[in-house]
C-alpha cells in the first residue's frame, strides 16, 4: 500500500512540476515579414480601477505594411482575441492614425513600421494570486507587392502587485497617435448625385485653412482613391467626395478620421449623414425567362450554335451506324426485318418502337450525365464504359444473345411460358428495348461531328443540351426507321426460307466479337486477372444457357445439367468478382500505358506539355480510351503508319498518350477546355501557336503530317 | 485667382479624371462591354455571352484569398455547379506583367488545369482594362450580368471575410444565392456586397 502510494506520487510529480510551466509561453513571435510582441503597462499593478493597457507590438520589415480598421480597397484589419482571468474585461483596438497607402488606381488604408494596437484592460477587484496570465491570438495580413495572412498566439504573465512600464514610451506614442476627438467639431454630410458633400466646422485653429484628407471608418462608401475637392468657407470644410459606384453600406453615421500633413495623429468626427441613401438599383431577373433566353424571347435570342449543334447531332447519329460498335446491333435490327417479312404495320411500329428507344436512351443517359456533372461530378461522354461493372455486364449479355443467334438455347425454354408469350406479343416492346441497348454499346464512339456537337451541347442550358442528345439519336435510328416505313426496301429483301437459319448463326459471331472487344476494355481496366475471371464468368454463363435453354435436352437432363451449371455460375461469380473490382490493379501495370513510355508515347500530363512548349518542342496528345473502337483503330493503322513515326522522329515531338480509360478528372477537364466531352481527341501544339490545334476524329497521315510541319 | 480656389479646381479635374478612369460600372446598370484575350490566344467580347448569365471572377493565383477558395474546391464547386445551369464563367487575371506574381497565359492555363477549374474561358487583362472598367478591387471579387447585360450583383464570394478555410463551410455563398434566385426569376436579394482579398495589381498609371 506503501510502496503504491509512493509510485503513484512519483508518478504524479512531474506533471506538478509542469503545470505552472506550460503556462509560460512566447510572447513575441517573428515572421519573415513582422516581429510581433504581446506588451502591457500598467504603471500601478493590476487593480481595479487603475489604468491598464494590453496591446500588440508589430514591427514590420521595410515596405511591408498592416491594416487599419477600415483597410481601403482591399486587405483585412488585425484582429485580437485575447483569453484573460476570470472577470477581466478588453476594450475595442485604440487604432493609431493610419496613412494612406496607395496601391495602382486603389487605395489602402494601414500601417507601416513600428506598430502598436493598444487594448484598455480592466481587471476585476481581488484578483487571486500574485501574477496573472494573458493570452492573446492574433491574426494579422501583411503586404508588400504580395500578400501574406498571418497569425501569433501570445502568452504574457502580468505581476499583480508590481507595476509593468517597461514599454511606457511605446504606450504613450500610440497614444499620441490615436486620432483626437474634437468636441465641438459639427460635421455632416449630404449625397447630392453620386457625392457626398461633407462639411466639418469647429475644427482647432491649427488645422484652419489645411489641406486635409478624409478617412472614413466605415468602409464600403466612398472612392478611396479619389482626391475629393475641398474648400475652405468661413472655419467650415467642404468636401466632394464620390461615392462608390459598388457601395454596400447606407450608413447614417459615419465616423471619419482627418489627417493633415504635418500633424502627428488626425482628428476624429462623426458624420452626419443627412440625407437618405437610394436603395441599390432595381436588379429583378428578366421576365419570365429562367436566363435561357429560349423561351419566350424572339428565335434570335437562341444562340445561333445551337441549330449547328442539332444539325451536326442529326448527321453524327447518321454516321454513328457505321461505326465499329454499333455493327454488331446493326445486325439484329437487319435479321428483325428479315423475321418480319411483309407486314408492314408491324414493321413500322417496330421501327418506331426502335426510334423510340433510341432517342430517349440517349436523352435519359445525356439528363444522367447532365446531372451528374452538375452535382460536379468529372464525366465526359462514354463515362458508362468506364466501369468495369457495365463493361463485364455488357460482355455477358451480348455473349447470352449470341448463344441465342448460335441456336445454343432458345429464351422461350429458359423463360417461363407466360415470360415468352409477352415477348412475342410485344414485339413493339422487343423492339424498344433493342433501341436502348444499341444506344448502350454504341454511345463511347464518337463519330466525326459528334464530338464538337456534344462538347457544345453540355456548356448549354439542359433543355437545349437534351434535345442535341435527342437528335443524335433521332439520327442514329433513321436509317431503321425509314427502311421500316417503306415497304419498298422490305420487297427487296428475299422471301423467309431456311437461309433465315443460316443468316441467324451468322449473326452470332459479330456478336462474339464485340465481346472479344469488351473483354479486351475489362483487362486493360482492371488487369489480366480481371479479364481471365470475365471469361470464366462467361463460360459458366454458357452453361447455364445451354443447360437450361436448349432445345434439345429432355426436362430431367435440364434439371440435372441446370441445377450443376447454376451452382457453378454461383461459383464463378465469387470467384471472379473481387478481380472485376475497378480498383482492383494491385500489381498489374495502370490502365493502359505502364509508367515508362512504350513504342515511344509517355504517359500525358499538363506539366509534361508546358515544359515540352517550353523547351520550343512540338508536342502530340492523343486523347484515348480502351473502350474507344475509333481510338483503337487509329492507333493501329495512322499513328502507327512508318511515314507518321518517320515524321514525329524528324521533327522531335513529344508524343504523349492520355489514357482515359478509367474516371481520371484531370484529362475530363482538359477536354471540357477544348470544348469536346468524349475521346478520341488529338492535339497538335506547335511552338509558337497560341493553342493547341486538334485534328479530326478519324486521322490521315496527311492531316498528321501537315499539322506537325512536316510536309510528305 | 485666389490660390485656394486654383488649387480647388486642379483638385476638381483631377478628380473628375481618377473618377472617370476607374470602376464605372455600376449594379443595375448595363455592364461595361469588354474585348480580352483568353489564355489560348482566343479573342473573347463580353457580347458573345448576350442570352446567357455571365459570372466574371477576378483571379490571382499569387493571392492567399484566391487560394483559400481553389485549395478547399470552393471557387471551382461554384463554378460547376454555375455551368452546369447553362451560366457563363470568365475568370478574368488583370495583374500587370511587372508585377512580382505575373503569370503568362500558358502559365495561367496550366494553373487553372492544376485546380481541375473549368471556366469557359480564362482572360488575361494585363493591361488591367477590364478591370478597371468593372472597378475590381480584389481578387476574388465577383460579378454577374444577366442575359439582357445589366450587371446584377458586384461584390465577394462569400460573407466571411478572411484567410480560412475552414469558414467557407460557415459563410453565405453570395454567388450561388444570387444564381440561384436569378434562375429562379427572382430578384437579387443582395445585389452589392464588400469583396475582399487582396488588391488587383493594375499597371502603374
Amino acid at each position: 500500500m506503501k510502496l503504491h502510494a509512493v509510485l503513484l506520487a512519483a508518478a504524479l510529480a512531474p506533471l506538478a512540476l509542469a503545470t505552472p510551466a506550460a503556462a509560460q509561453g512566447p510572447a513575441v513571435v517573428t515572421t519573415p515579414q513582422v516581429r510581433a510582441e504581446l506588451v502591457a503597462h500598467a504603471p500601478e499593478g493590476l487593480q481595479a480601477g487603475k489604468p491598464a493597457w494590453l496591446g500588440l507590438k508589430i514591427e514590420h520589415k521595410p515596405h511591408w505594411h498592416t491594416y487599419w480598421k477600415n483597410p481601403g480597397d482591399s486587405g483585412l484589419p488585425t484582429t485580437l482575441n485575447w483569453t484573460l482571468p476570470e472577470g477581466a474585461r478588453t476594450g475595442d483596438i485604440e487604432w493609431p492614425t493610419p496613412q494612406r497607402l496607395p496601391i495602382g488606381p486603389l487605395m489602402n488604408f494601414g500601417y507601416e513600421g513600428t506598430l502598436l494596437l493598444p487594448v484598455k484592460l480592466e481587471v476585476p477587484a481581488g484578483l487571486a494570486g500574485d501574477t496573472v496570465n494573458v493570452k492573446l491570438a492574433a491574426e494579422w495580413l501583411v503586404c508588400k507587392d504580395v500578400c501574406i495572412p498571418e497569425s501569433g498566439e501570445f502568452t504574457l504573465q502580468l505581476p499583480v502587485n508590481a507595476a509593468t512600464a517597461g514599454h511606457a514610451a511605446l504606450f504613450e506614442a500610440a497614444r499620441a497617435a490615436r486620432p483626437q476627438d474634437v468636441p465641438g467639431a459639427r460635421a455632416e454630410a449630404a449625397l447630392e448625385g453620386n457625392e457626398l458633400v461633407v462639411r466639418v466646422a469647429g475644427l482647432p485653429a491649427a488645422w484652419q485653412g489645411r489641406e486635409l484628407g478624409f478617412l472614413p471608418e466605415t468602409p464600403g462608401v466612398i472612392v478611396n482613391a479619389a482626391k475629393p475637392a475641398t474648400a475652405w468657407a468661413d472655419g467650415t470644410w467642404t468636401a466632394r467626395v464620390p461615392v462608390d459606384a459598388m457601395r454596400s453600406e447606407s450608413p447614417t453615421t459615419m465616423p471619419a478620421v482627418l489627417i493633415s500633413a504635418g500633424q502627428p495623429a488626425g482628428l476624429r468626427v462623426a458624420v452626419a449623414v443627412t440625407t437618405p441613401w437610394p436603395a441599390p438599383a432595381e436588379v429583378s431577373a428578366p421576365a419570365p425567362a429562367l436566363g435561357n433566353a429560349q423561351i419566350d424571347m424572339a428565335p434570335a435570342a437562341a444562340p445561333p450554335g445551337f441549330w449547328l449543334a442539332i444539325g451536326l447531332a442529326l448527321v453524327g447519329g447518321l454516321i454513328l451506324n457505321l461505326m465499329p460498335c454499333v455493327f454488331p446491333v446493326l445486325s439484329l435490327k437487319v435479321l428483325g426485318f428479315a423475321r418480319a417479312g411483309t407486314d408492314r404495320r408491324a414493321q413500322l411500329a417496330g421501327g418506331l418502337a426502335y426510334t423510340a428507344g433510341v432517342v430517349l436512351s440517349f436523352v435519359a443517359l445525356a439528363g444522367l450525365l447532365l446531372a451528374l456533372r452538375a452535382g460536379g461530378e468529372q464525366l465526359g461522354w462514354g463515362f458508362q464504359l468506364q466501369q468495369p461493372a457495365v463493361v463485364a455486364a455488357l460482355a455477358a449479355l451480348f455473349t447470352l444473345i449470341g448463344l441465342n443467334l448460335a441456336g445454343v438455347f432458345e429464351f422461350g425454354s429458359v423463360l417461363p411460358s407466360s415470360w415468352a408469350g409477352a415477348q412475342a406479343r410485344h414485339p413493339v416492346a422487343d423492339h424498344f428495348l433493342t433501341g436502348v441497348l444499341a444506344v448502350a454499346v454504341a454511345s463511347p464512339c464518337t463519330a466525326p461531328f459528334m464530338g464538337a456537337s456534344l462538347g457544345a451541347a453540355v456548356t448549354m442550358p439542359p433543355a437545349q443540351a437534351l434535345a442535341v442528345f435527342a437528335a443524335l439519336g433521332l439520327g442514329m435510328a433513321l436509317p431503321y426507321l425509314a427502311a421500316s416505313a417503306w415497304p419498298a426496301l422490305a420487297r427487296a429483301l428475299p422471301r423467309p426460307g431456311v437461309w433465315m437459319q443460316h443468316f441467324k448463326t451468322l449473326m452470332a459471331f459479330p456478336m462474339f466479337a464485340t465481346v472479344v472487344w469488351l473483354v479486351w476494355v475489362l483487362g486493360v481496366q482492371v488487369g489480366i486477372n480481371g479479364a481471365v475471371a470475365l471469361l470464366g464468368l462467361l463460360v459458366a454463363l454458357a452453361f447455364v444457357a445451354w443447360a437450361m435453354g436448349s432445345p434439345t435436352l429432355g426436362p430431367k437432363a435440364r434439371g440435372g445439367f441446370g441445377t450443376v451449371a447454376v451452382l457453378l455460375l454461383a461459383a464463378a461469380l465469387v470467384w471472379a468478382l473481387p478481380s472485376l473490382r475497378s480498383d482492383a490493379l494491385a500489381g498489374a501495370a495502370g490502365p493502359g500505358a505502364p509508367a515508362t513510355a512504350d513504342d515511344g508515347w509517355a504517359p500525358w500530363s499538363a506539366d509534361r506539355v508546358a515544359q515540352a512548349q517550353a523547351e520550343g518542342r512540338t508536342v502530340f496528345v492523343d486523347y484515348t480510351a480502351a473502350w474507344c473502337v475509333t481510338c483503337q483503330f487509329n492507333k493501329r493503322t495512322t499513328l502507327a503508319a512508318a511515314e507518321v513515326k518517320a515524321g514525329f522522329e524528324s521533327r522531335n515531338v513529344l508524343l504523349l498518350r492520355a489514357d482515359w480509360t478509367r474516371r481520371d478528372p484531370a484529362i475530363t477537364a482538359q477536354l471540357t477546355q477544348y470544348g469536346r466531352s468524349g475521346v478520341p481527341v488529338y492535339a497538335v501544339y506547335t511552338p509558337g501557336a497560341a493553342g493547341p490545334r486538334l485534328l479530326s476524329e478519324i486521322l490521315s497521315a496527311d492531316e498528321v503530317l501537315g499539322a506537325i510541319g512536316a510536309a510528305r | 485667382m485666389h490660390s485656394l480656389t486654383r488649387r480647388t479646381l486642379t483638385a476638381a479635374a483631377l478628380a473628375l479624371a481618377a473618377g472617370a478612369a476607374f470602376g464605372s460600372a455600376t449594379v443595375g446598370q448595363p455592364a461595361p462591354a469588354f474585348t480580352a484575350t483568353d489564355t489560348s490566344g482566343k479573342t473573347v467580347s463580353l457580347a458573345d455571352f448576350k442570352g446567357k448569365h455571365v459570372v466574371l471572377e477576378w483571379v490571382n493565383p499569387g493571392c492567399p484569398y484566391v487560394v483559400k477558395h481553389y485549395g478547399s474546391g470552393n471557387m471551382q464547386g461554384t463554378q460547376r455547379e454555375a455551368m452546369g445551369k447553362g451560366v457563363v464563367w470568365l475568370s478574368v487575371n488583370s495583374t500587370a506583367t511587372d508585377a512580382s506574381d505575373y503569370r503568362k497565359p500558358a502559365d495561367m492555363a496550366a494553373w487553372m488545369q492544376q485546380q481541375k477549374a473549368t471556366p469557359t474561358a480564362t482572360l488575361m487583362d494585363a493591361d488591367g482594362t477590364v478591370g478597371r472598367a468593372f472597378g475590381a478591387r480584389t481578387t476574388p471579387h465577383m460579378y454577374i450580368i444577366d442575359p439582357a447585360g445589366k450587371l446584377v450583383y458586384a461584390g465577394a464570394i462569400d460573407s466571411i471575410p478572411s484567410p480560412r478555410p475552414a469558414d467557407i463551410a460557415n459563410a453565405t455563398n453570395h454567388v450561388k444565392v444570387a444564381l440561384g434566385e436569378l434562375l429562379a426569376g427572382k430578384p437579387v436579394s443582395t445585389p452589392v456586397t464588400r469583396p475582399y482579398g487582396c488588391s488587383v495589381k493594375y499597371s502603374s498609371m
